[in-house]
C-alpha cells in the first residue's frame, strides 16, 4: 500500500475558476435574487465611462452600518436612469439617497461579486426628500425661528441689495440686467458675494456669504440669494438645516430665488420673500420701488388739489360774501326805515301827550302864580303904607307948621349959624311957601 | 437744507403723508397753505431723488467691498 506523501493533497481539490463558477451558478440562478426591490442609502456615488458605481449601504437608527454592498448601474441603462429619477426628483443620483434599487445579484467568476442595478423608483426618494425636508421645517418650528426673518420689517423700498449668486451665472446676469434696466429710473446699490450654488460646496460658501454680509449690515436693505439659468436643478444642497437657521435668524430681510415654480426647499419656509427666479427677485424690487413713486405722485396730485380747491373754497366764500353785501344793506336800511316810521308815526302822539302834560303843568303854574302875585302885592302895598306912615311922621312938613323955618343957602340948609355969612341971601321955607332974606349979622354966641 | 441732505426716503415721505393730511384737513386755513405747499414740495424732491438719483458715495463704498484690493 502506497503511503500518502506528506505533501500530496488528502483530498481531490477543484480549480478556484470551478469553484467560482460554481457561486455563480448558485447566486445568478436564485430567481430569490434576480429583479428584487431593495430599500438602501447610496454612498460613495461614480459615474466612469457611463458606468455608475456606488455603495448600498444600511444604518441602524444610531447611523451604524449593518449592511454594504457594491453595486453598479451598467451605461446601457444608468443615462435613462438618471434623467427618469433627475425628472422626478430635481436631483441625479448622488451620495447620501435613501433609494429603491430593483437590483439583481450577480457574480462573474473573474470580476466577483457585484449587485447590478435594473432599475430605479424616484417616488421614493422624493418621499424621503420631503420627509427630510419636513423634519427640518418641523425642527425651526419648534425653535421657533421659522418665521423670524418673515417678521423683520422692511424698508419702503429696498434699494440697496446684497446679492449671495454664483458670479457668473445666467440667472446673476438676468438679475442685474433686470434691475438696471428697470422702466422707473430706479437706482438700485448691488454687491455680489459669491458662492457655489451647486454641489456640496453650496452650504458653506452661502454661510461664509452670509456672514461677509453680515458685517456690513448697515450698508443693506435686504439681501438677496438667487440662483437659476441652467437646466437642472439640484436643489437639495439647500435643504440643510443650518443654512436655514442661518438664514430665519439672520437680521435681514431675504429674498430666496433658487428655483423654479415647482422646485420648494426649505429655504423657502424660512426666508421674508420667496420668488420663483432671480428675475422675479428683480421684479418684486423694481414693484417696492414703483409703488413708492406711484405714492409720491399721488400725493403731488393731493397737494395740487388741495391747493386749487382751498383756494377755490375760499374765492367762492369771498364772492358769496360780495354778493351778500347789497343785500344785506338793503336788509339792513328797510329794518331802519321801518324803525324810523314806526317812530316818525309816534312822534305827534308822543309829541301831543308831552305838550299836554306841560299845558297842565303851565296852567297850574300860571294859577299859583296869579295867586303869588295878589298876595305879593298885597304885601307891598302894606309895606309901602307902612313906609308911607313912616315918611308922613318925619316929613319936615309936620316941624314946618309948627313954627319952624328951614333955612337954605342955593340948595344947601344951614344947619349952623356959623355957616352963614353977612351978605348971604337966604330962603327960609315954611310949611306954605318960601320968603327970602338976607343975613345982616351973624351971631356969635 | 442741510437738514433735508440728511433726512432717510422713509422720514421724507412720513412727512410729507402727515402734511398732506393736514392740507386735506377741512379745518386747514389758507394763511398756512403757502408754507405747507413750500414744504411738500421740498419733501416730493427729496423723495424722487432718493428712489431714482444716484448716490455716488455709496456705489463707490460697494465696489471696494465686491472688489477688494
Amino acid at each position: 500500500m502506497q503511503q500518502p506523501s506528506l505533501f500530496s493533497p488528502q483530498q481531490q481539490g477543484i480549480k478556484l475558476s470551478e469553484f467560482n463558477d460554481r457561486i455563480a451558478t448558485v447566486i445568478n440562478g436564485s430567481r430569490a435574487l434576480q429583479r428584487q426591490w431593495v430599500v438602501a442609502e447610496t454612498s460613495d456615488v461614480r459615474v466612469v465611462r457611463g458606468h455608475c458605481y456606488m455603495e448600498l449601504v444600511e444604518k441602524d437608527d444610531r447611523g451604524n452600518m449593518v449592511a454594504k454592498v457594491s453595486a453598479v448601474a451598467w451605461s446601457s441603462v444608468f443615462a435613462a436612469l438618471n434623467n427618469k429619477f433627475s425628472q422626478v426628483t430635481g436631483s441625479p443620483i448622488k451620495t447620501g439617497m435613501k433609494v429603491l434599487v430593483q437590483a439583481t445579484a450577480n457574480y462573474h467568476p473573474q470580476y466577483g461579486f457585484k449587485v447590478v442595478i435594473n432599475d430605479i423608483d424616484p417616488k421614493y426618494t422624493v418621499g424621503d426628500m420631503e420627509r427630510q425636508r419636513q423634519e427640518i421645517i418641523d425642527r425651526l418650528t419648534r425653535e421657533g425661528v421659522i418665521d423670524m426673518n418673515k417678521q423683520l420689517p422692511w424698508t419702503l423700498v429696498p434699494q440697496r441689495i446684497a446679492i449671495i449668486s454664483a458670479a457668473g451665472a445666467a440667472g446673476y446676469g438676468d438679475f442685474m440686467n433686470q434691475l438696471q434696466n428697470n422702466p422707473y429710473g430706479l437706482q438700485f446699490y448691488t454687491c455680489l458675494f459669491p458662492a457655489s450654488m451647486q454641489g456640496n460646496q453650496t452650504v458653506p460658501t452661502v454661510l461664509a456669504a452670509l456672514d461677509r454680509i453680515n458685517q456690513h449690515i448697515d450698508l443693506f436693505d435686504c439681501v438677496v440669494i438667487i440662483r437659476g439659468g441652467g437646466a437642472t436643478s439640484e436643489l437639495n444642497s439647500f435643504d440643510n438645516y443650518d443654512l436655514a437657521f442661518t438664514i430665519a435668524n439672520f437680521p435681514l430681510p431675504v429674498i430666496v430665488g433658487i428655483g423654479h415654480e415647482r422646485d420648494v426647499t426649505v429655504l423657502d419656509y424660512v426666508a421674508a420673500m420667496r420668488v420663483k427666479t432671480p428675475t422675479a427677485a428683480a421684479e418684486w424690487l423694481i414693484q417696492q420701488g414703483s409703488n413708492e413713486l406711484t405714492r409720491i405722485n399721488d400725493m403731488q396730485e393731493a397737494v395740487v388739489s388741495t391747493v386749487r380747491d382751498t383756494v377755490g373754497r375760499a374765492s367762492e366764500h369771498l364772492a358769496y360774501f360780495t354778493s351778500m353785501i347789497p343785500a344785506t344793506a338793503h336788509r339792513i336800511i328797510d329794518t331802519n326805515r321801518v324803525k324810523l316810521d314806526s317812530y316818525a308815526k309816534n312822534i305827534p302822539l308822543v309829541a301831543g301827550n308831552l305838550i299836554l302834560s306841560q299845558r297842565n303843568r303851565l296852567e297850574r303854574a300860571v294859577e299859583r302864580l296869579g295867586d303869588a302875585v295878589a298876595s305879593a302885592l298885597q304885601r307891598e302895598q302894606q309895606r309901602l303904607q307902612a313906609l308911607d306912615d313912616k315918611v308922613t311922621l318925619l316929613s319936615p312938613l309936620n316941624t314946618l307948621r309948627r313954627g319952624y323955618a328951614l333955612v337954605r343957602v342955593g340948595d344947601k340948609c344951614v344947619t349952623a349959624a356959623s355957616q352963614l355969612q353977612q351978605g348971604d341971601r337966604v330962603t327960609m321955607q315954611f310949611a306954605d311957601s318960601a320968603a327970602t332974606a338976607t343975613i345982616d349979622q351973624p351971631i356969635n354966641q | 437744507m442741510e437738514e433735508n441732505n440728511e433726512m432717510t426716503y422713509t422720514q421724507a415721505v412720513t412727512e410729507l403723508e402727515q402734511l398732506v393730511a393736514k392740507m386735506q384737513d377741512p379745518q386747514c386755513s389758507i394763511d398756512n397753505l403757502t408754507a405747507y405747499t413750500k414744504r411738500s414740495k421740498e419733501l416730493l424732491d427729496i423723495c424722487r431723488k432718493k428712489l431714482t438719483q444716484a448716490d455716488e458715495q455709496l456705489k463707490q463704498i460697494l465696489a471696494d467691498l465686491q472688489n477688494p484690493g
